[in-house]
């Protein structure tokens, strides 16, 4: 999808063609992947959480602090890295 | 042995069939004005001298870079706006695929179907091309901004290119 695209559908409201265009992002182009993708990530990161680890929260109110584009773009990164530590990974180029 | 040139006949690397059918026909419902149409096309240059006089680099949207370098932002759902320089005395112990948008487990295993820069290399070594720029370029296909794109990526590596000298650029879309 174009920005150009993107930018009138968040206009418009369209929320779910926004939503649409990360599914396909995280899903390599199949929305329904992107989708299981979306919720591994979240499985993910649950699962480790119930391990109750140590966790930095002096890190985290450091990092909130950053700007939104940044903050943004962590999440899309923090998806990826939960679906890769999830163990099954379909992003490495194989196909 | 008939079950193994039957399985050669299924693998799209032998049949030349696409690797994820039916995935260039429906590129425009899934990715609504993605595919993009210019008026303006910049002429193609004709060649001012022979090639074996000339001094060749390589410009692909592979996404390959140095193991050493910072890889391209693979997460950003709008793409990444940079390029990569890729010495052209590099070889394919040096490099790597950062790109998750297209299989490339064969151009793990041999760079050169993806990134010819050791063939280059060897044109170069037997005097068929004149030389190669000190620099080849890279950067990942996947983008969703193609103005920008064409402002910000497109435009420096045109300029490096210059910089660099270029008689000839070979395109190798990934």
């Amino acid at each position: 999808m174009s920005v150009p695209f993107l930018k009138e559908a968040a206009a418009a409201g369209s929320d779910d063609k926004l939503i649409t265009f990360v599914r396909l992002h995280l899903g390599d182009g199949n929305e329904e992947v992107g989708r299981r993708e979306i919720d591994k990530s979240w499985i993910q990161a649950v699962k480790i959480l119930l391990q109750y680890q140590p966790t930095d929260g002096d890190f985290i109110e450091q990092v909130l602090q950053r700007d939104e584009a940044t903050l943004a773009l962590l999440y899309f990164s923090l998806h990826f890295y939960l679906i890769r530590k999830s163990g099954e990974w379909i992003h490495d180029g194989s196909r | 042995m008939m079950e193994a040139v039957e399985s050669l006949k299924q693998d799209p690397r032998e049949t030349g069939e696409q690797l994820r059918g039916g995935l260039w026909h429906t590129i425009n419902q899934r990715y609504p004005g993605s595919m993009i149409t210019k008026a303006d096309y910049v002429p193609l240059a004709r060649l001012s001298k022979p090639l074996h006089q000339s001094r060749v680099t390589l410009i692909s949207s592979c996404g390959v870079h140095l193991k050493s370098d910072r890889p391209m932002d693979v997460c950003h759902p709008l793409g990444d706006f940079t390029f990569r320089r890729v010495p052209s005395g590099a070889k394919h112990a040096d490099l790597i695929i950062h790109q998750l948008k297209y299989p490339h487990d064969d151009a793990d295993l041999d760079i050169n179907v993806i990134f010819p820069i050791e063939r280059l290399q060897e044109l170069a070594a037997e005097g068929t091309i004149g030389g190669l720029t000190a620099n080849f370029f890279s950067f990942i296909g996947y983008n969703m901004d193609p103005e920008r794109f064409e402002q910000t990526v497109a435009a420096d590596i045109a300029n490096a290119v210059v910089d660099e000298r270029a008689d000839v650029a070979l395109l190798a879309p990934a």
